[in-house]
């Protein structure tokens, strides 16, 4: 009984001490004008602040946006059935003691049949301080030098904002060779471009009128004039011309677009007009493989016509097919030790070439690209099959096949396979009896920012 | 060495990829166009509502910042407040093999700002192009007082820095056009300051006064209305668009779709832009 009485009592307690609410009297916030203009100007005092602060802030910043870093990384692992090298002997450096060899190693008597390769690490530096005028400053980094790209000034006219003028080392305008590595879906350049334009980049200055801008014309015209000599010979003569020629290039190039159709096609042609001094006395060889007697200071002709298209479709994602043609002469003097020795066309003479290639690109989604491209580099048009008496003079068609996958918008997977087919000739004879199995597959990352 | 095995695991990885990136999903992003901004997350959250599934998810930035975004692969859809330059369809050929498809989906005006106490009413698009290219400084030059002009703009990676300055500066602002993120912070500027002078959306201007342009001397100021945006009789309207790197497909070809529905094109007005038709 106590227990209820003390039960009772206990609950009749919490139940009145749970009623005791303490009567808030609500007091209302007198706001007063003044106090408001308080505030107003304290948050007024906070802002300057700030923006005193953000002034110099901004400054830097504006200063830091004319400036722009970008570049990319190539790194790949190759396997091969030999290296393909230019020698004087030959295009070809087979491997070594084995009955598919006709030409002794030097530099490694090893066989080797695959290897990891930095392929590409560049930095790019563009700075524009003003509009229309930019400095740009590309060097390459291997494993064993540091090469510089790029050097240039680029000036836009500012009147008719139609002119560029450029001054400095830059691409040759060809449509392969100014395309970047960084977007293209093959591994490789074809081996016409290759051999045309060693290096890819020369010395000199160019003008480029493109009518889009002012004039709404999709008509792009570039004129240069090159020293002519640099990516060939020994790396401390490319730092200046050889001789007092100059290589004349020119380049035009028509846009026409369909939209409603998805469809857009360029095309162009372009012109290279220049000379080969000779550095080293001897016999050379001439278009029609005929010996004749060459002295330092002769030239050689090195000109050549070609043309370009490219046709852009979109049908589940956009496929492209592109195309380039060159016909000309080539010429050169073999041997590393020359000073204007092109490493990709080491033969001394003058040779009528005829070159192209067939690419066909395509788009799955965001992730995904692949391609398909046949190249043919004929290097002496004259003469075929067993009428080829050396090496150097072998025509040889490249099938490459290449497909990628985006890991991230910045890195790309690749993979690509080469298959270079050689025209065969029993006058040279060994090996060259059949097509020369230097196939190569690489397993290609890329990462750029 | 033997690439048999090689070729037939490249073919198979090829193959399967393929299948792969045809898989569609609901997701549709859209950057770009400050000056779409609103318009583009009214689109979005209408769009949303009727159809629960989709998910559309709409950032600003800038025409030049959505455009960059379409080529590297970080957005579907690029809102722009410009027509695409030459060098971003290159880039779009060198990354996609493919053009990019351009859709207009709504007209603006781009009215020039005054402050209300400014005597000037009307200039011709040459004088305004001198004046934010520096080459007139003074009122007086142009029918006003003697007083400095003071000039807001917008910053580079705008559709609408681009657009004004391709279409009536056409060559360099002057240095000292002071640049503001955003065209409500151009409104507030020339609001305070009676001698200055900025540019932005017909939409946006409160409090300030829209100045009549002249094609040339001999033309009519035109004000931008509803009436002479449309027509295109105000000298300085334009589109603004929606960029894709190729024909649309799945959701966002729906979402497109719906945007030039009539439905789609009467959320425009409640913005302050003008629909296509």
């Amino acid at each position: 009984m106590k227990k209820v009485i003390v039960a009772l009592m206990l609950s009749i307690f919490g139940i009145v001490n749970a009623q005791e609410v303490e009567n808030d009297s609500i007091k209302p916030i007198a706001i007063s004008i003044d106090s408001l203009q308080q505030s107003i100007n304290e948050h007024q005092l906070k802002f300057d602040a700030l923006n005193e602060q953000l002034s110099p802030l901004q400054e830097q910043v504006d200063k830091m946006s004319k400036l722009r870093i970008s570049g990319y990384m190539q790194v790949q692992f190759d396997m091969f059935n030999y290296q393909d090298v230019p020698t004087s002997s030959g295009p070809l450096q087979l491997r070594p003691g084995t009955s598919e060899t006709n030409v002794p190693l030097t530099t490694n008597p090893v066989d080797v049949n695959n290897s990891f390769l930095i392929r590409r690490a560049r930095i790019k530096f563009t700075y524009q301080p003003i509009e229309g005028v930019t400095f740009v400053l590309q060097p390459n980094f291997t494993f064993s030098a540091v090469t510089l790209k790029d050097a240039y000034v680029q000036l836009n006219d500012r009147w008719t904002n139609t002119y560029q003028l450029w001054v400095g080392q830059f691409n040759r305008p060809d449509y392969e060779v100014e395309f970047s590595s960084r977007e293209r879906i093959f591994m490789e350049r074809s081996r016409m471009s290759i051999i045309l334009y060693p290096q890819e980049r020369d010395l000199g200055a160019k003008v480029v009128a493109d009518f889009m801008t002012q004039y709404e014309i999709p008509l792009k015209i570039d004129v240069a004039a090159f020293n002519g000599n640099f990516g060939e010979g020994p790396i401390s003569n490319q730092i200046a011309d050889v001789d007092s020629e100059k290589d004349i290039v020119v380049r035009a190039t028509y846009s026409l677009q369909f939209p409603k159709a998805g469809l857009g096609i360029d095309f162009g042609g372009n012109g290279y007009y220049g000379k080969n001094t000779v550095f080293a006395d001897g016999t050379y060889s001439d278009v029609n493989s005929q010996p004749f007697d060459a002295k330092i200071g002769d030239k050689l002709k090195k000109q050549w016509y070609g043309a370009e298209l490219q046709v852009y479709y979109d049908i589940l994602g956009g496929i492209a097919l592109k195309s380039e043609f060159h016909r000309g002469i080539i010429s050169g003097t073999a041997g590393s030790a020359i000073i204007n020795n092109n490493p990709s066309f080491n033969f001394s003479g003058e040779r009528e070439f005829l070159g192209y290639y067939v690419a066909l690109e395509k788009n799955f989604g965001t992730k995904f690209q692949g391609g398909i491209r046949y190249d043919s580099f004929d290097p002496n048009v004259k003469l075929s099959g067993n009428g080829v008496a050396v090496a150097n003079d072998l025509e040889v068609h490249t099938w490459g096949f290449a497909f990628h996958y985006f890991f991230t918008t910045n890195t790309k997977i690749g993979l690509g396979y080469t298959m270079p087919i050689n025209e065969t000739s029993s006058t040279i004879g060994g090996i060259y009896n059949n097509d020369i199995r230097n196939n190569t597959a690489t397993l290609r990352f890329q990462v750029n920012f | 060495m033997n690439t048999t095995k090689f070729k037939i695991a490249a073919l198979l990885v090829v193959v399967m990829t393929i299948g792969f990136s045809f898989t569609t999903i609901n997701k549709v992003t859209v950057k770009g166009s400050d000056t779409m901004v609103i318009l583009s997350q009214k689109w979005a959250e209408v769009y949303m509502k009727k159809n629960p599934g989709a998910s559309i998810q709409v950032t600003g930035g800038g025409s030049g910042v959505g455009l960059a975004a379409l080529i590297n692969g970080s957005t579907d859809i690029a809102n722009s407040s410009r027509p695409i330059k030459a060098s971003e369809i290159e880039k779009l050929k060198a990354r996609y093999n493919s053009m990019g498809v351009e859709i207009p989906c709504a007209k603006d005006g781009l009215s020039v700002y005054l402050n209300k106490a400014n005597p000037v009413t009307t200039l011709t698009l040459k004088q305004i192009g001198q004046i934010f290219a520096g080459k007139i400084t003074n009122w007086n030059e142009v029918g006003g007082p003697d007083a400095n002009i003071k000039l807001y703009g917008r910053e580079s990676s705008s559709g609408t820095f681009g657009f004004f300055k391709d279409n009536v500066v056409k060559t360099d602002f002057s240095p000292s056009c002071q640049t503001l993120p955003g065209t409500a912070a151009i409104v507030n500027a020339v609001k305070k300051d009676k001698f200055s002078i900025g540019y932005g959306g017909a939409a946006y201007a409160e409090g300030v006064k829209d100045c009549a342009v002249k094609k040339d001397d001999k033309s009519p100021g035109i004000l931008p209305t509803a009436a002479t945006i449309k027509n295109h009789t105000y000298p300085i309207s334009r589109y603004l668009y929606m960029y894709l790197k190729s024909k649309p497909t799945g959701e966002a070809k729906a979402f497109i779709d719906w945007i030039l529905s009539s439905e789609g094109q009467a959320l425009i007005a409640e913005v302050g832009y003008y629909p296509l038709k």
